[in-house]
This record gives C-alpha cells, sequence and structure tokens, in this order.
C-alpha cells in the first residue's frame, strides 16, 4: 500500500515529520518498505498484514496516525443530490450467490461528461502509482484508495436489460475484461452479469464491453461485498490480481460499502457534472456483526509482562474506535469492536492492540528463565555422529533438493519398490516427484562439480527419503526414513571402508547384532559391484540398513563422470537405537601380542567373509586382531579355480603372556575350521 | 700383576677431560675448530677419552662399577657439549646434513565440511540447548490439521491456497497432504503428545512455491523455538531472545519487537536484532494464540507460552556473507569447502 502523505493531512493533521511518522507506523504495526517525493507530495509504501484491511485505505492509515500523535480524525460525510428519479426504476439488482455476494448496491447517475480529472486529483493518484484514466474511472480508484472499499463503475447503456445479476460463473464461460484479455472462467468464481452475459469478474476486474469511454452518459456504480475464496480463485487462478482482488480477499470495513458509493457519486458529480438517481438499488443483507469483548485489566500483564494501567487501556481502545460498553464493571469492561477491526473479536486481541500503541519496547528483557535439562535426541545423536565421520573422513556436505525430477526419480530406491509421490506444482520446473533415494541427487552434484573442472567432489548429504506406504497404515501414507549418502572417488573397497566407519561410529554391530554383506543387483550400482548390507539384530527380523556400490558405467557415462565413482545410502532411522546403548569398555590386554601369518587356499568362490567367520570362531577371545593382506589367483602355482588369502594374525590372551605353543595350537584350530566350513588347505 | 689404577686418579682424569672438553668446545669460534676438538675428545683411535678408556680395563674389580658409570656420563656430556657447539656454529653436523626444505608440501590431508546451513542449524540448536530448549524433528509431509488447522489458519486463508503449496497427489482419506509450509507442524506434534512445561526447537526442511531467486528458494529451513509454562510472559520471549542475540552474534545485543500477524500467535511481532550498527530482521515471534493451545487440548488459562521462528538461509547469508542464497544448493565444493 502506498499512501501520499498530502493526502494522509486531509484526515490528520500530524505536527512531526514524515520519518517520525513513518517510525510511528512502523513501530506500531505497518512495516516500512519504502520513502519518496513524487512532485510536491511525498509517497510512503507500507506493509500492511493481511488481518488489517482497514489500513489499505488512507482514512485507515489516518486513524492509526490520529492514534499515535493523539490527534482528532476527521472523516468526511457525503451527502450527494439526489435530483433524478428512482434508481431502483431503471436498473434492478439480483443475487442469485449470496455465499460469494452477501451484499450488493449499485447507484445511478446520468448525463455525466467523462473526461480529464484535474490536476489535483492526477496528482494524488500519481503519488500512488495509478494512472490517470478518465474523470469517472479516477473517482473509483480514489475512493478504494481512500476508504479501502474497491468500486466499479459501468456504462450503462451498455447492461443490457438494465439487469444486474451476481451469479457463480459457469464453467468455461468467457469473459473479457477491461485488459482485453479473455479468460475462461470456473465456477469456483463469480461474475456480475446483466440480462445476458457477464460483466464483470466479481471483486476482481470489471469487463471490457461495458467500461467507462468517452462516449458515456449514464454510469451504474458498483459497491460490494464479496467473499474472498471465489474473488481469490479468479485472482489467483487467471493470474489477475487487482487492487480490488487484493482488498476483497481481505474484507473491506462494510461499514464502508455505503459510504464509498455516496462518496463516489458526490465527486462524480463534482467532477464530471449529471444527475445522480435517488436512492440505492441494493440486494442482499449487509455482513457486519462486530464482536462484543470483555477485557480483564490485569490480562494485560499476564500476557506482556509489563502494567498498563486499566486507564490508559480504555484510552487506547476507545481512540482505536472501541466502543466501551456502558455499565462495565471496573475489573472486567466490555467493548464493541469498530466495524473495520472484523480481526478483533476476543480479549488477547484486544491485548495485542493495547501492547502494539503502548509500544513494545516497553517489555523487559530481563526475565528469568530457570534452566532446564536438555537430552540430545537418538536422531540428532546419530545422525550428528554419521556426519562426523564422513567430514573426518574429508567428504563435504551437500544440500540438494527433496523434489526431482520423473526421470530423476525413476532411479531404483534401495528402500522401496512403490511409485514416487508427485506434487503440484512443481519445486521448480520439471522437478515434481518426492526422491525415494538421495543417490540421483548426488550424482548430479558430482557431475554439477565435474563440470565447473572440480574432478574430486566427494559429497555426502544426510535428509529425508518419501516412499510411498502401499496400505494406509496408522502411520499415514507416506514413510519418511533417513537417510545418509554419500559419492566418492574410487572403487567400491573406499565406499566400503566409509560405510564401516559410520557403522562403526554409529555402534551399530556387537553385543546381539552384527552386520552381513550380500551382493546386490541396483541400478545405479554397478553389477557385481556392489553390495547390501544387513543388520541381524536378535529379536528382531534382519533387515537392510545400506546398499554400497560402484556405481554403474552407463550411469557415469550419462552424467560425464570419469570413474571409478563409488556409492552409498545407509537408513539412519533403522540404527537411532544403537545411540541409547552402552557398550561395556573392554580393557586393553597387558601381554605381549604374538603375530602369527597364515595362507589359506580356497575355491575362488569363497567370499573372505565365510574364511574371516570360521577364523574368529576358531580363535576366539585369543584373536586380537585379524587383517587380510593379501588375496592373489595363480593357475600355476595354486590350480585353476583356486585363490589363496594371506591372512595377519594378532593373538593375544588377557590372562598372561601366549607361549610359541598356544599360539600354534590357536592357529592350528584356525586352519582346521577353515578346512571345514570351506575346504581351505594351509599352503607352505 | 700391576698394580690397580686408583680409582681416585681415574675420577680426576675423567673430571679433567670434561672440564678441557667444556673449555675447548665453548671457546670453538668456527666448524673446524669443533672438529677439531671432536677428535682430541672423541676421536675413535687417539682421542683422549678413548685413553682414559682403557685405564678403566685397569681399575680393580670392586671400583669398575663406580668407574664405568662416571666414564659414561663423561661420554654423554661430551657428546652433548659437541652437538651444542655444532649447532651454534652450523657445522655439518648429523641432523643439519638431512635438513629438508620446509617449504615443501606436507602429505596432504584432505579436510570435509559441514554445510554451512548445518553449521548455522548447529550454532542455534546449541544455543537454545544452553536455554533450555530440546531439538525436535518431525515429518515433512504433512496434513491439513498440523500444517493449518491446529495452527488456527482458516480455510479462508490465503495461506491455504493450493497455489502457495505443494500438495500431494496421494490423500489420507478425504485430508490432503502437502509438504509442510511450517516447522510449526513439529510444534503442534509435539505439544498433542507431551504436557507442559515445554521448551523445545524445532528445525527442518520446509517447502513454499516462490519462484527461486537471490533471496527466495522453494525449499528452505526453519528453526522455530517453543516455551509453554505457566505464568509466561512477552518478557520472557524478549529475553529468550535477547540471550540468543547475544550467545549468537556477540556482545549485548539488543532486540526490537514491531507489531506484526501471524495466525497462530496473538500478540505477533517481527523480531529486529542489532546487527553491524542496523537493525536486521531475524524472524517472527509472539505468545502461542489461546486457539492453539486449545487445539492441542492445554488449557489457555493455566498455561501460556511464546513461539518464535528464524529462517536459516537468511542467517546464514548474512553470516558468511552470501549475497545469493541459491549458492547454498548448487554444492559447489569450491564453496562448500570454505566453512
Amino acid at each position: 500500500m502506498i499512501i501520499s502523505t498530502n493526502w494522509l493531512a486531509d484526515y490528520v493533521q500530524l505536527p512531526g515529520t514524515v520519518d517520525d511518522l513513518v517510525e510511528r507506523l512502523l513501530m506500531s504495526g505497518l512495516n516500512h518498505e519504502a520513502t519518496w517525493a513524487v512532485g510536491g507530495d511525498t509517497a510512503v509504501e507500507i506493509e500492511v498484514t493481511s488481518n488489517r484491511p482497514d489500513c489499505l485505505g488512507h482514512i485507515g492509515v489516518a486513524r492509526e496516525a490520529a492514534v499515535l500523535y493523539g490527534r482528532p480524525l476527521h472523516v468526511p460525510d457525503p451527502r450527494p443530490l439526489e435530483a433524478g428519479g428512482e434508481a431502483a426504476r431503471s436498473v434492478t439488482v439480483v443475487i442469485e450467490a449470496g455465499d460469494v455476494c452477501p451484499f450488493y448496491t449499485a447507484r445511478v447517475i446520468r448525463g455525466v461528461r467523462v473526461g480529464p480529472s484535474p490536476a489535483w486529483l492526477v496528482d494524488r493518484l500519481a503519488t500512488v502509482g495509478i494512472a490517470s484514466v478518465n474523470n469517472v474511472v479516477d473517482v473509483t480508484n480514489y475512493v478504494m484508495l481512500e476508504s479501502g472499499q474497491p468500486l466499479h463503475a459501468f456504462d450503462l447503456a451498455k447492461i443490457r436489460g438494465g439487469r444486474i445479476v451476481v451469479r457463480r460463473a459457469v464453467e468455461g464461460e468467457p469473459f473479457t475484461a477491461i485488459n482485453h484479455k479473455t479468460y475462461t472462467l470456473s465456477e469456483r468464481m463469480a461474475v456480475i452479469a446483466d440480462g445476458e452475459r457477464p460483466v464483470a469478474l466479481a471483486g476482481v476486474m470489471g469487463g471490457a464491453d461495458t467500461e467507462i469511454g468517452p462516449e458515456t452518459t449514464d454510469v451504474l456504480l458498483e459497491s460490494a461485498q464479496f467473499a474472498p475464496l471465489p474473488v481469490r480463485a479468479a485472482a489467483r487462478g487467471l493470474a489477475l490480481a487487482s487492487a480490488s482482488s487484493y482488498r476483497f480477499e481481505r474484507g473491506p470495513d462494510p461499514a464502508m460499502v455505503d459510504w464509498a458509493s455516496r462518496r463516489a457519486a458526490a465527486m462524480i458529480l463534482e467532477l464530471a457534472g449529471g444527475t445522480l438517481d435517488r436512492g440505492a438499488v441494493a440486494a442482499g443483507v449487509l455482513a457486519c456483526a462486530p464482536a462484543t469483548i470483555p477485557l480483564v485489566a490485569s490480562r494485560v500483564s499476564d500476557v506482556l509482562g509489563v502494567e498498563v494501567p486499566a486507564s490508559r487501556q480504555a484510552d487506547i481502545l476507545t481512540q482505536l474506535g472501541f466502543v466501551e460498553e456502558p455499565g462495565s464493571p471496573d475489573r472486567i469492561r466490555r467493548y464493541r469492536a469498530p466495524s473495520w477491526r472484523r480481526d478483533c473479536w476476543r480479549e488477547i486481541d484486544l491485548v495485542e492492540e493495547i501492547a502494539r500503541i503502548e509500544g513494545y519496547d516497553r517489555v523487559p528483557e530481563d526475565a528469568v528463565i530457570a534452566a532446564r535439562p536438555v537430552e540430545l535426541s537418538a536422531r540428532e545423536v546419530t545422525l550428528r555422529r554419521a556426519g562426523e565421520v564422513l567430514v573426518g573422513a574429508g567428504l563435504c556436505e551437500a544440500m540438494t533438493r527433496s523434489v526431482v525430477t520423473e526421470a530423476s526419480a525413476a532411479t531404483p530406491s534401495p528402500w522401496g519398490e512403490a511409485d514416487p509421490l508427485v506434487i503440484a506444482p512443481a519445486l521448480v520446473r520439471g522437478a515434481d516427484r518426492l526422491r525415494r533415494s538421495l543417490l540421483p541427487s548426488l550424482l548430479e552434484a558430482r557431475a554439477g562439480n565435474v563440470a565447473a573442472g572440480i574432478d574430486d567432489a566427494d559429497l555426502f548429504e544426510i535428509a529425508r527419503g518419501y516412499l510411498a506406504r502401499r496400505e494406509t497404515s496408522a502411520a499415514g501414507p507416506v514413510e519418511e526414513p533417513l537417510l545418509a549418502s554419500f559419492v566418492v572417488g574410487g572403487e567400491f573397497a573406499r565406499a566400503k571402508g566409509l560405510v564401516d566407519a559410520v557403522l562403526g561410529g554409529l555402534g551399530v554391530a556387537g553385543g546381539t547384532s552384527r552386520l552381513e554383506w550380500r551382493p546386490l543387483d541396483l541400478s545405479p550400482l554397478a553389477r557385481g559391484r556392489a553390495a547390501e548390507v544387513r543388520l541381524v539384530r536378535s529379536g528382531h527380523a534382519p533387515a537392510r540398513i545400506a546398499v554400497v556400490g560402484e556405481v554403474a558405467a552407463a550411469e557415469l557415462g550419462r552424467l560425464g563422470l570419469r570413474g571409478p565413482v563409488s556409492a552409498a545410502e545407509l537408513r539412519l532411522d533403522a540404527l537411532e537405537f544403537a545411540a541409547a546403548l552402552e557398550r561395556p569398555l573392554v580393557k586393553p590386554s597387558d601381554f605381549p601380542a604374538v603375530d602369527r601369518d597364515i595362507n589359506v587356499v580356497v575355491d575362488a568362490s569363497v567370499p573372505w567373509g565365510d574364511v574371516e567367520a570360521a577364523i574368529h570362531a576358531a580363535a576366539g577371545e585369543l584373536l586380537d586382531t585379524c587383517r587380510l593382506v593379501q588375496v592373489w589367483e595363480d593357475a600355476e602355482r595354486l590350480g585353476a579355480g583356486r585363490k589363496s588369502f594371506v591372512v595377519a594374525l594378532t593373538l593375544r590372551s588377557a590372562a598372561g603372556t601366549l607361549s610359541g605353543e598356544e599360539a600354534g595350537r590357536v592357529v592350528d584350530a584356525v586352519v582346521a575350521e577353515c578346512g571345514r566350513r570351506v575346504g581351505a588347505t594351509l599352503r607352505g | 700383576m700391576t698394580a690397580a689404577v686408583p680409582l681416585d686418579a681415574f675420577l680426576a682424569d675423567l673430571e679433567r677431560l670434561r672440564a678441557d672438553a667444556e673449555r675447548t668446545l665453548a671457546g670453538a669460534a668456527d666448524a673446524a675448530a669443533v672438529e677439531a676438538a671432536r677428535v682430541e675428545f672423541l676421536g675413535a683411535r687417539s682421542g683422549r677419552l678413548k685413553a682414559i678408556q682403557k685405564a678403566l680395563g685397569g681399575l680393580a674389580v670392586a671400583d669398575k662399577p663406580a668407574g664405568g658409570r662416571h666414564f659414561n656420563d663423561v661420554k654423554t656430556a661430551i657428546g652433548a657439549l659437541l652437538a651444542t657447539a655444532q649447532e651454534r656454529l652450523g657445522a655439518p653436523g648429523h641432523d643439519v646434513l638431512s635438513a629438508i626444505d620446509v617449504t615443501l608440501p606436507g602429505t596432504p590431508v584432505l579436510r570435509g565440511h559441514l554445510h554451512p546451513i548445518t553449521r548455522t542449524i548447529r550454532r542455534v540448536q546449541e544455543i537454545m540447548g544452553r536455554l533450555g530448549f530440546e531439538s525436535v524433528d518431525g515429518p515433512e509431509v504433512e496434513d491439513q490439521w498440523h500444517n493449518f488447522e491446529a495452527l488456527a489458519i482458516s480455510p479462508e486463508h490465503p495461506a491455504r491456497d493450493p497455489l502457495d503449496n505443494f500438495y500431494l497427489a496421494v490423500a489420507r482419506g478425504a485430508d490432503p497432504l502437502l509438504l509442510r509450509s511450517q516447522t510449526s507442524t513439529v510444534q503442534i506434534r509435539v505439544m498433542e503428545n507431551r504436557e507442559p512445561p515445554l521448551r523445545i526447537v524445532s528445525l527442518g526442511r520446509v517447502y513454499r512455491p516462490d519462484t527461486a531467486d537471490a533471496t527466495h528458494y522453494p525449499m528452505f529451513h526453519q528453526v522455530e523455538g517453543l516455551l509453554v509454562e505457566p505464568g509466561t510472559t512477552m518478557a520472557h520471549l524478549k529475553s529468550v531472545l535477547r540471550l540468543f542475540a547475544s550467545s549468537f552474534l556477540g556482545g549485548d545485543v539488543r532486540v526490537r519487537f514491531r507489531p506484526s500477524f501471524f495466525p497462530f500467535t496473538e500478540p505477533s511481532v517481527e523480531v529486529d536484532m542489532e546487527w553491524g550498527g542496523r537493525w536486521v530482521e531475524m524472524g517472527g515471534a509472539g505468545m502461542v494464540d489461546p486457539a492453539v493451545l486449545e487445539a492441542v487440548g492445554y488449557d489457555p488459562d493455566v498455561v501460556s507460552g511464546f513461539a518464535f521462528g528464524l529462517g536459516v538461509e537468511r542467517i546464514a547469508a548474512r553470516r558468511h556473507g552470501v549475497d545469493d542464497i541459491r549458492d547454498f544448493y548448487r554444492n559447489d565444493v569450491r564453496f562448500l569447502r570454505q566453512f
């Protein structure tokens, strides 16, 4: 809302500077956007919150200023001479849809001379950024900007049948607005029609067919109430927002419907001549029911934390237009809200009015807050630990969009097969699918870096995925797993090492839980170079908690990435349980370790994991560490289809120094168990 | 058999040797003098220490441990004196011979970086944690009740317009679902499940259909605080925000309230903090609207509370001098590695 300070001075005489006015308005709820000079006038743009449609007119702003400066407010009381015939004889008004238009009035002015507006009117409109059209149209704009009540003037000669019908639009009905564009209407919108066709989009814009032009002599002046929803449906649905729709979406002062009509009629008579017909043709019932609100004086300090004397409370409310009901007891006063403050209907609303006029700078800022214990949630602990490990490993945290393109969303998710969820409108162009995995976004982010000439962007992200639940469960149709994902340069082993580090950092395995690595075939990971990690936990079904793998060559090629690139995604929400686990400390042994290397030969199909499990089972508590040193295949020396694992074992006892013989017995047991489980033989 | 060397004489020789070495090395004026001293005292073939070592063998058996101890002490001491002298004169001693070019690069350690948005959120969490506020989280896909109705946002309110929200194609029965447009939804969920007293900060991603530009992005982060305790007033709100601002920005930061409007708070205010000599808008706040307290089953006559919300991108941008918030989502590591 742009206000003219000259215009404001018509209603209230202000002693201070414009800057002082701006500051006072700012601190009482009308935010300042900008101030600039226009000719001999000053324009001040203020931001009016949606609860204050009264301040979408100069009178409303003047009323605020009058209260802030303690000055009287002068609002004119227009009484135009009704020298013509009975308006209702030539015009009929019918409201067919009372839900979109509770109240409609029409005045008729005959014999006007449409022409240019006087300079003062042109100037005032120019200050607030509105171009002059002609004297009649300018008056309707002027009165709207004065009162906050939108008006519309029709050329009465073009209203067929002298009939005004307010109804819902017919689905698909065409309408040409005064901007000479044609719109297709929906039944969510409302129109003003004459005997034959729509002549205005109710509350939004008039029609081209009936607009005021140089040839106009008779004017039908509309002043009405329109409900917010059909107005918004039209303004938003057709991208046709106007000063009028903006006000009707917020609800102008009902008392201004008639006032604005009289005011505009008087100004048209003065500026364009003509004769006003007697009376306004009205239909419907004016919706205006100001609330009566009780206020307990002590309530103000209960909310604000500062005392405002009861007499001062009463002064503020009275100046704002609230009327104290006679016979109120002193402790509980009752106030009737003014018609322009339909946002005030509860005691707390009165408290806010008192607070904003009294000023929030009176609220103390040294109140005491008692100390309270705070704990980090398991989720916070989990996502922080995972992030710490990945940052420690040199990765950068990325943030990518939760909503992706259809192509990106089509990438299979490790977490569910249901189709991605669709939203409207799209988040950004083309992106209207909630992602089921973060990996496609991270691969795209890595590709974006490559395009910028950076080949080593190792990125991770911790964010939600969104999965449609198959059946409507009590938890709702959408599951939101918390995912930690990364994309790094390097082969499978690097990604596996990072996953191990995260899982180790979370303390997931151990005690009654263990991890199980299994081959996985899941795009965009390369077949034969990918795995899933399952958590096997007593009392729970084994569950996939991570996928890891090298990114398939085709995917790399599509994104312009050079391999090898590996990726992983972990389901952190499934790992939150570990945050609460207390792992018992294992006291390090004081006794020396014994190192033994073994070289076991197995069939090429035997996975290392099986050999490792056999070693752990056989060596038991005496196994300190078991490190795979080398894997090699050599048909000549090992035989075709065989491979060898060179393993460095470190043995150590917590009870005493291991002798060579004891160590030898452990190694024998390990070799025997490997033989039993996976047919391993000891080499050399 | 010759008579044993007397211990006294042996020790006296050692001390004389030590004194001579001290004097000679301290007086050595150049590397050549140091080297000459090294040959004189520690020379492998004809050094004076070598000569005394021979005398060590001549000590009586009972005297040998004491003599050996002293011999070793003196040998160590002279070695140290030599090193000191070499260092002093820059003589080509053992360590100096292998001196390295200290300007050569170190073994690279790739440092990872948390995203500036995460860092800002953590900092807010940490400060609010000290004030007794616990971090909570909730779903991003929300229903009408939690995103609007419980927050006193009526069906006619413009905030509910389909064009101003991201609605899902699926619904829960007849209830449309949407991506949450504010994290206040989490506050409703916590209040529905817990009784006061309550102090929480809810944080996370929120979604509003804004066209992306330097100051808008359709996905952004909010941090919202909520305190519900009997006897809470706006003075508590202002005090908590002042403590927050002073911790976050450093120094004694002033806080200013300007009247505003939000459906779920009453009174509602915009919060300005003094930053760099100017008032900077940090977010919105207010007393929890009685209608919201009633919606979650609290009695507004018994408890009251306040809530405030901060836009994380805005704070992070200002803090780090980022002039286009889209940079936060470009994921260019040249940007990310600066945090």
